[in-house]
């Protein structure tokens, strides 16, 4: 099962109905409160997160789900509009934080997401 | 952003909230171009996904982040074969060939990835988009050749009276002329500027080029000599 957080609704239906149909079950939750509630509900294999959030951001969620121990090791695909630069984490605190992979959500199609989905271990920040 | 007026922050703004909107409607139809009813989708799903790069070149053009741009050893060659590869449907609906002309085996050279990707790519849609006569089909060449300062890489192509003060007169004009590149286009032609800044932000602004008897615009960037397996 993959934990999809997208705030937008639009693009959150197009990329849960893409992973659906290549046969991926798909969690949806638009808020990091939201989302915390799931985990409690299912484990997800993966989180694909928008880090912009309403609310609570998206790197506030990464350090709570770090914080519960049975939560530690689910990998996180970091899926944004934010360019990686710009995000004030370095890399290493992203790698700590068990951020498996960064995709730039303008420049990535569904057809790369699936597929760098599909090859996790490959997408491991460098 | 202390260095932007109200004005310049409003519109960087607008620029990332315009991504929400065509991202939307480049990946909607991306997932309509599965169903053969649709045939018209792939060519939204690129549009878009060019527009989209716009306004990515616009704003790494801008904002702070190219005050230390990182460079790293690049080839060019296959930066241009990538941008062909993405704009070829999009030639494709302006019945425009594109061709790639790399001259011999080239050694990397120091660029910022993003940049010149973009840069490369919004440069092309500006030439393929520059066809004068729609019902033949106009070929547009992305090359590279190898010069005393380094590698000339650029876009060519049929369109005539690109010269030097040409180019000098529409950099003066940008942004308050209509049509500061009427040789190439009858808009803004801000593709060609936000190209022109990306590649200056690497110190290889753009100039005017010739290759195979084509005009175009090209940029010389500087070779990698820590990876240089190749003489230049």
């Amino acid at each position: 099962m993959i934990l999809l957080i997208e705030p937008d609704l639009v693009l959150a239906k197009i990329y849960s109905n893409a992973l659906n149909a290549v046969g991926y079950e798909i969690t949806v939750m638009g808020q990091a409160q939201s989302a915390i509630l799931a985990l409690d509900a299912q484990l997800p294999d993966l989180i694909i997160l928008e880090p912009q959030l309403v609310g609570h951001s998206g790197i506030e969620f990464l350090y709570e789900l770090r914080s519960y121990a049975d939560l530690q090791n689910i990998p996180v695909l970091i899926h944004s509009f934010v360019q990686l630069e710009a995000f004030n984490q370095s890399r290493e605190v992203l790698r700590t934080l068990n951020v498996v992979g960064y995709l730039y959500k303008p420049q990535t199609s569904l057809q790369q997401l699936i597929t760098l989905v599909q090859t996790m271990p490959k997408l491991a920040i460098k | 952003m202390e260095r932007f007026d109200s004005r310049q922050r409003l519109l960087i703004a607008m620029a990332e909230q315009l991504k929400l909107p065509l991202l939307q409607i480049a990946r909607t139809a991306e997932q309509a171009g599965t169903s053969p009813s649709f045939q018209q989708s792939n060519t939204i799903s690129s549009t878009a996904d060019i527009a989209l790069r716009m306004i990515d070149g616009y704003l790494l053009s801008i904002l702070p982040v190219q005050d230390q741009l990182p460079l790293e050893p690049i080839l060019v060659s296959a930066v241009l074969q990538d941008t062909a590869h993405r704009l070829s449907k999009v030639a494709s609906d302006y019945n425009c060939q594109i061709e790639v002309s790399i001259s011999g085996r080239q050694a990397p050279v120091m660029a910022n990835r993003k940049n010149i990707e973009i840069a490369y790519t919004l440069l092309l849609y500006a030439f393929i988009q520059a066809q004068e006569n729609p019902v033949t089909i106009q070929r547009v060449l992305l090359a590279t050749h190898k010069t005393s300062n380094g590698l000339e890489a650029g876009i060519f192509g049929d369109q005539k009276g690109i010269n030097n003060e040409m180019l000098r007169r529409a950099r003066a004009l940008c942004g308050s002329a209509r049509q500061p590149l009427p040789f190439m286009s009858s808009s803004g032609g801000a593709g060609v500027f936000i190209a022109d800044n990306l590649l200056q932000a690497m110190n290889a602004p753009l100039h005017i080029a010739k290759h195979q008897k084509l005009n175009g615009l090209a940029a010389t960037l500087l070779p990698s000599y820590q990876l240089q397996f190749t003489k230049l």
